[in-house]
């Protein structure tokens, strides 16, 4: 399956995948039209990355997302716990402006729902 | 056309953005750009502006897909209203669109259950609704009224204007 590239849109955040560094990236912000077509090839090829591959960080950088997508955003975490439950090496940094402290709430919110490591971060 | 009349009830009634008609996608995404300018003029907190968008966003796609899922989205019926206004030292931010009258009574009753709910019983519903499966063909995930309640400072108030026997006229107002 081919990795993910999305560019970024007003709506959408980039999708892209570094092989080498084993990294998902999604960067921007995030309410499109349809959360769940937009996030369904993602999860798609999370799936079967997982399956095939030993480690797996999620690198995220989103101001703002809306309801569905954080939903999409939990399966996608979904499916990192389930590997990381079957020895992959799963783990989430979230980075977010210091001055917008929802992004932060948002990010612990999320890393209650995982065990494995999710580092948050701030930047200026 | 004579504009004073509206210019002066959207002056005292402390409009801000005001628009009405069917609601694509583009749309919504200009009017978030430009809300979002707007408020960042008026040097509140980035969170502030960050949550009056987060709620304008919400009733905006909550009325697009509503409207999808009753197949309301043609002609007159898909002409829908959002406003942002001043709310004291606060904004609220208002929808309005067409629904099938026998879902006025159900929708009132989702809005008013969410009352009187602490902000730690709506993040722990959040929770369970994220962790429901959604049906295959629906357009969202059910989160959007609970995710608007968890960025108020007030309850949200709703109401509803009988047409005819087929149609009401639905408000929805959210107070941040």
């Amino acid at each position: 399956m081919d990795h993910p590239a999305i560019p970024q849109t007003p709506s959408t955040p980039l999708v892209s995948f570094d092989a080498d560094q084993k990294t998902l990236r999604i960067v921007g912000e995030s309410f499109p039209e349809n959360s769940f077509s937009f996030y369904a090839p993602v999860i798609a090829w999370m799936k079967d990355y997982l399956q095939q591959h030993d480690a797996l960080l999620l690198d995220l950088s989103i101001t703002y997302m809306n309801s569905s997508s954080t939903k999409c955003m939990l399966d996608l975490m979904d499916l990192m716990e389930e590997a990381f439950g079957k020895g992959v090496k799963s783990a989430i940094i979230w980075r977010y402006d210091q001055e917008n402290p929802r992004s932060c709430e948002l990010a612990e919110e999320f890393s209650e729902e995982v065990t494995f490591p999710f580092q948050i971060m701030a930047f200026n | 056309m004579d504009l004073y009349g509206l210019h002066e009830q959207f002056e005292s009634s402390g409009m801000m953005m005001c628009f009405n008609g069917p609601f694509s996608h583009s749309i919504i995404e200009e009017i978030g750009t430009a809300l979002r300018n707007h408020l960042a003029a008026e040097n509140i907190a980035k969170a502030a502006v960050l949550d009056v968008f987060a709620v304008y966003i919400e009733l905006a796609q909550n009325v697009r897909n509503y409207l999808a899922l009753r197949d309301l989205g043609q002609e007159e019926v898909a002409a829908s209203i959002i406003t942002i206004a001043r709310w004291g030292n606060g904004y609220a931010v208002s929808s309005g669109n067409m629904i099938l009258a026998e879902d006025a009574l159900p929708l009132s009753e989702r809005i008013h259950e969410l009352h009187g709910l602490t902000p730690e019983e709506l993040k722990s519903r959040y929770k369970e609704q994220m962790r429901r499966d959604t049906p295959q063909d629906a357009l969202g995930a059910g989160l959007g009224l609970l995710e608007i309640a968890r960025r108020s400072s007030a309850p949200m108030t709703c109401t509803v204007r009988e047409l005819n026997n087929r149609y009401s006229f639905f408000s929805l107002t959210a107070f941040i």
